[in-house]
């Protein structure tokens, strides 16, 4: 009969040889010999050990995956870090005041010469538009920690907090400036 | 909390549900990465990727295996990219035999079994990947040849064949140390 196979002497080193193959191991001398030295180099192997790490390793541990997953997103593959709530909720409220102040706005009427002054000069306009692109380029890697540090970010009612700080003639000013600039929207 | 609702935890965005996997499984997910690299340094580095990766790829996953499954085929597949086959062991070896034994032998049969020792995880180190990866799946962590071919994404035949090899070549190389 033939030797076992490399499946079977497995299966024999577990116990799991079947009937037959077991009668052929019983009265086959190389077969038991192979499998006994198949068996020995297994106990050598088995009887290494893993050294066992301090218990304080162990909260080191866990504090170094959560720092290295804090960096990551989140899983469910939310909003960017810089779009979460404390951003939202600014710009939410400055979005609320433009809609009030669309919704409130007079009749169309033709704008003051100062917008329309404004308007039609070419170079006020890319000035601007240099502005910011030079922003852009200076905080478009900055991440959400950073921008809070240096204090450039909009926290929850700063918008409502600047426009209360405004005088009188300057919220005045401020409201000329919007409506103006919903008529030209408008038109 | 079982394992299914801390992942459902995690993915809805509760970090700290991932803490409480972490907590869980480090220390078999370190034990499957120390078999690889047999020191402790190299072990705890793989260990803290198995588990970034598992939180990118958390909201993959479907629950078809257990968690700790799932988390056995991550750490294993970070050690077979990252593990040369041939990185030697840095560390003083480890008996599992009981201290009261070690402490009435002669000190020159433990320096011969800590040489053996050392011979044997040697060997295992040198061994090809997947013959690596089954001996350790199967001899450490007692791992079904099913699952291991689950985890190492191939056959129960092919398992039992690595497995096989692995010994053989065991055998072989040690067959040759002094």
């Amino acid at each position: 009969m033939n030797h076992l196979t490399s499946d079977e002497l497995i299966d024999a080193m577990e116990g799991m040889l079947d009937a037959t193959r077991q009668q052929h191991l019983d009265a086959c001398e190389a077969c038991r010999r192979e499998l006994a030295e198949l068996s020995s180099v297994l106990r050598e192997a088995r009887a290494l050990n893993v050294p066992e790490p301090s218990p304080l390793y162990w909260q080191h541990f866990s504090e170094r995956v959560r720092t290295a997953v804090d960096a990551e997103a989140l899983p469910s593959g939310g909003w960017p870090r810089w779009l979460r709530w404390p951003a939202l909720v600014p710009l939410a409220a400055m979005a609320l005041v433009v809609i009030a102040l669309m919704v409130s706005a007079p009749t169309p009427v033709d704008p003051p010469a100062a917008v329309a002054a404004v308007d039609a000069n070419p170079g006020d306009v890319a000035l601007a538009a240099d502005s910011w692109v030079m922003v852009a380029d200076l905080v478009g890697d900055m991440d959400w920690d950073t921008a809070s540090a240096a204090g450039l970010v909009v926290e929850p009612g700063d918008a409502e907090w600047a426009v209360l700080e405004l005088s009188a003639n300057e919220q005045q000013e401020l409201t000329r400036l919007l409506r103006a600039e919903l008529l030209r929207a408008k038109s | 909390m079982d394992d299914a609702a801390l992942v459902a935890a995690t993915v809805s965005g509760r970090r700290d549900a991932f803490d409480v996997i972490v907590e869980r499984h480090r220390r078999v997910v370190y034990q499957v990465c120390y078999r690889f690299v047999s020191n402790h340094e190299d072990a705890s580095d793989l260990s803290q990727e198995a588990f970034v990766r598992a939180w990118r790829g958390l909201k993959n996953f479907k629950g078809r295996s257990a968690l700790s499954t799932w988390l056995y085929r991550i750490a294993v597949n970070v050690c077979l990219n990252r593990v040369s086959a041939k990185t030697p062991p840095t560390e003083p070896i480890e008996s599992t035999e009981p201290f009261e034994d070690t402490r009435i032998e002669s000190a020159q049969r433990t320096l011969l079994r800590e040489e053996r020792a050392a011979a044997v995880r040697r060997a295992i180190a040198g061994l090809p990947k997947k013959q690596r990866a089954t001996l350790i799946l199967r001899t450490y962590h007692d791992m079904s040849h099913q699952q291991i071919a689950d985890i190492l994404g191939s056959s129960v035949g092919a398992v039992k064949a690595n497995f096989f090899h692995a010994l053989a070549n065991l055998k072989k190389i040690l067959g040759r140390e002094p």
